[in-house]
Order: structure tokens, then sequence, then C-alpha cells
């Protein structure tokens, strides 16, 4: 069979994406899979090692995004993500020193969120990451149920039930306008790093090499995981201690959410035939019946 | 119909019945935009979800406080959904020709209730027990459960949901449009069916009001 053109580019594009695992790395990357993401995706990478906790992602994203601002948090108290609260840091200490990594929406490919919100209000932008209209949420909450990052939080009102659900935009105003985040704008140290995902992941394997030769624990977290994450890792530490799942699913229950969907609709299908052929049956034989 | 009527239900049966049918095809409509595939944007805003709880309450509610209203047919409903029998057997047996058109005389005498009906109580109240225990830990602990937990609460919502749709259709149909069921839906209006239909569809029953009125002449 002749190869066709188009063929071939998947499979050099594939190959192409391969050779960025370095096969010096590839065991250092977590959950080594094919990713589903795109050539044409933006993403952030989060080098922890350049971190110094100093918030000001924090302070850039409730600036930016207009959200209820605080001090600057004491890193034994890390606020928790909230509805005004879109990213924050995850702390740990390590040998008497502070250890920190930016947490936030993940921008997950195979997006649990996504897939379960029955209005559409969550969906994925054309640059991959994961947008949401606050117009048409529900707050039904599915979405803070099922994402395995326990991201997306809710403004409920305990009298009314009224319900809305926020969390990371990924600045969608600014990314889809050429500019970075504003987190990423913002950090000092440059351990936040916006761009092109696959830039930015030839980028981390040449990191990740460097760390890899002092750190054995040292991994590439997001290449993979989830289809490819729009936030990625370079941790020092195993992803569990740096407060991540180590092997994040879409929870299995959203398929068979999925199928009894369907079962539904089978269902609801199944019995209007049934009531069909059943009068057009029943009316003709008592017709007859009452004739005789 | 007949001149002579019997009474089939109470007149605070009736009002409970069509209460309780408000507050279901609304829980249905507002749970359906977030259940079937295609029609979420209908939910947009949050308003059907208020709305569902509105009607939770009343569907609820409706169902405890017949319970003083009408001890006798509550307890009635109650045992009649979990007392099966030989007849039950013999009413399955015969229910497909007769429901597709097959000789009346076929079918063994029913009590207040028949087997079919029996069927469709034990679906309402066991999908609405499931409705309501799911329901309302979504409703009241999400958060402090775990997200498997209500995960798993959303699905069995979901499969209560189903089998209770597809039997509510069924008793729509086999109340109001079966050709065989021609004063069925008038007696969830005005509580009452003549003799003659009374005798053909709940023989049984039908003895027993009769000899109960012939004592009381007597």
């Amino acid at each position: 069979m002749e190869l066709k053109r188009r063929d071939f580019l998947k499979i050099s594009g594939g190959a192409a994406g391969l050779a960025l695992l370095q096969p010096s790395n590839l065991d250092k990357v977590c959950n080594a899979a094919e990713s589903s993401s795109n050539d044409s995706d933006v993403a952030m990478l989060v080098d922890v090692s350049k971190c110094v906790g100093c918030w000001w992602c924090y302070v850039a994203c409730k600036q930016y995004n207009g959200l209820t601002e605080t001090p600057i948090p004491d890193p034994s108290d890390p606020p928790p993500l909230a509805p005004d609260t879109w990213t924050t840091l995850f702390t740990r200490k390590k040998d008497g020193k502070w250890e920190f990594r930016k947490h936030a929406c993940m921008h997950c490919t195979d997006a649990a969120c996504v897939n379960v919100c029955p209005t559409g209000a969550l969906s994925h932008n054309g640059l991959g990451f994961v947008q949401y209209d606050r117009s048409i949420c529900s707050g039904c909450g599915y979405c803070s149920q099922y994402c395995p990052f326990e991201v997306p939080k809710l403004q409920t009102n305990k009298v009314s039930g009224d319900s809305i659900m926020d969390k990371c935009t990924f600045c969608i105003d600014r990314v889809t306008n050429g500019q970075p985040t504003a987190c990423a704008e913002a950090c000092p140290t440059g351990a936040i790093q916006f761009g092109k995902r696959k830039d930015l992941l030839e980028q981390a394997n040449s990191r990740l090499a460097e760390l890899a030769s002092t750190n054995p624990d040292a991994c590439l977290y997001g290449a993979q995981e989830l289809g490819g994450l729009h936030v990625m890792y370079l941790l020092e530490e195993t992803p569990e201690k740096m407060g991540l799942p180590e092997d994040p699913q879409v929870p299995a229950a959203s398929k068979v959410h999925d199928i009894i969907q369907w079962l539904g609709v089978g269902a609801v299908a199944a019995v209007l035939a049934g009531f069909g052929l059943n009068y057009i049956v029943a009316r003709a034989r008592i017709a007859k019946e009452e004739r005789k | 119909m007949e001149a002579r009527t019997v009474e089939r239900f109470k007149k605070r049966t009736i009002w409970f019945h069509w209460i309780h049918t408000i507050a279901f095809l609304l829980l249905i409509i507002t749970g359906a935009v977030l259940f079937f595939p295609g029609i979420g944007s209908a939910a947009a805003g949050g308003a059907t979800r208020i709305i569902h709880h509105i009607a939770a309450v009343v569907f609820v509610g409706g169902a405890i406080l017949y319970i003083p209203l009408n001890p006798r047919m509550a307890l009635q409903f109650v045992k009649d959904t979990l007392s099966w029998g030989k007849d039950d057997v013999g009413w399955l047996l015969a229910a497909p020709d007769y429901y597709f058109g097959g000789p009346e005389d076929k079918m063994p005498p029913q009590s207040h209730i028949n087997t079919g009906q029996k069927m469709w109580q034990a679906v309402v109240l066991g999908t609405g027990i499931v409705f309501v225990v799911t329901g309302a830990i979504m409703w009241f602990a999400r958060g402090s459960i775990s997200e498997a937990a209500f995960q798993w609460c959303m699905i069995v919502h979901g499969i209560a949901f189903i089998v209770a749709l597809a039997m509510l259709f069924v008793h729509i149909y086999l109340g109001a449009l079966h050709p065989r069921m021609t004063e069925s839906f008038r007696s969830m209006l005005s509580g009452k069916i003549s003799p003659t239909y009374a005798r053909h569809h709940y023989g049984k029953w039908y003895e027993e009001i009769s000899e109960e009125e012939k004592k009381s002449e007597a």
C-alpha cells in the first residue's frame, strides 16, 4: 500500500513528538503515554525549583480577575482554592525549608469537568485550555465532584440554592490576545513560564535533564496525564509529596454516567414504540370482538 | 356511564394524586435537562435546579402529609405494594394477551388494585425512596461526602430516573390512553366508576363492596 502524504505527516509528527521526550528522560516523565493535545495549544510550565513562595501569582490573579484581595498568606496556612481564589500555593516543609507549588486548574485535555457539565458551560478553548461560560452555568456542581484535582469551586446561597462555579480562566482575555497569563507575567523568578505547549515541553525536557542529574526524584508532571495537562510541573519530589495525585484519572463514574444517559434514551424510545404497537393491535382486536 | 356509581377514590386521594403528579412532572422536566444529552442548555442559569428543589419538597412533603389525612389508605398502599401471591402470577400470565386486546374473561378477577398497578406502586415507593435519599445527599452533603460517594449518588439517582420515567409512561398510557381503560382516567378526577367497569376490571373488589352495601342496607 502506498504511504499517503497525510499518513506520512502523521507518522513523522508522532515521531517528532516522541523525540521531545529524550530517551534519557523518558522514565522521568510521569505516566508515559501519548498526549492528545494539539500543536497550537498554549500552556504554562511551573518549575517548582525556581518558586520562592512570594505569592505574586496569587496577588496578580486576584487583581487581574477582580477577586477579593487578602494580605499575603503565611506558608503554614495557604488559602484553599475558592470561588474567589483561583490560584494558590501548595506548601510543604522539608528539612526546615518551605517548598512551594503553584496550584490551580490543570486545564486537562481529557477533562472530567467538561465531560460531566450538562449545560456545556465548561468546554475546551481552541488553544487547549478549559474555558467556561459563567452565564450558562447551572450550578449543579458536577464538575466539582468529578475533577481529579478538586479544582472547581461553587458559591452557593444556602437559602435559595442559587449556585455558580468559578475556577482559573487561564486569563482567556489575555491569552487569546497573545498575552501571557497574569500569574506567569507577575512571576519574578521565571518559575511560571507561559507559551506554546509544544515549546514548553521541549524546554521542560532539557531542564529535567539538569534537575535529574542531581535529583533522582525529579520529574515532569502533566506531559501525558489526562491526555496532557495545560499546566505542567517540573517537580523535585514525587508528585504525591507535592500534593498531586500520582496517576490522575477521569473517574470511572463519568463513563457509567454516559452509558446510563443513553440507556435512558433507549428505554424511553422502547416504551413509546411499545405503546404505538399495543394501541394499534389492542384497538383492532377489541373492535373485531365487538363486531361478533 | 350508568346512573349508579361506585366510589373508587376519596377526594383527598385524588387531590394528593394530582399534587404529586405536578411535583413529579416538574422534577422530571428539571431533572431531564441535566440527564439527557443535548438539552443541558435549558438548565443554564440554574433556575431549573431551584424548581427541582421546590418540587422535591412538595413531592416529599405531600407524601408525608397524606399519611395523617388518610391513614387507612396510606397503610393499604404499603400493604398492597408488599403483599404478593398466587393471584399475581395468574395476572402476569394473562396480562400480555389481555392488554393486547385478548378476551376479557381469561383475566382472573382483581382486588381494588391489580397486579400491574401494584407493580407501579412498587416503582413509586421504591424509586421514591431512592430519589429522596440520593437527592438529599447531593443537595445537602455535597462537599462533606467524598467525590466518589457523590458520583455514585448521581448515577443511582439517574438509574431510578430511567425506571421511574419508563414506568410513568406505562402508567399514563394504561391510565388514560389504552383502549380498554375507558373509565380509569375519569376515576382519578371524580373518584367514581360505573358498576360494570368495576365488575370487569376489579371483580373481587366489586364483590366485596357489593356485599358490604347489602349488609348495611339489611
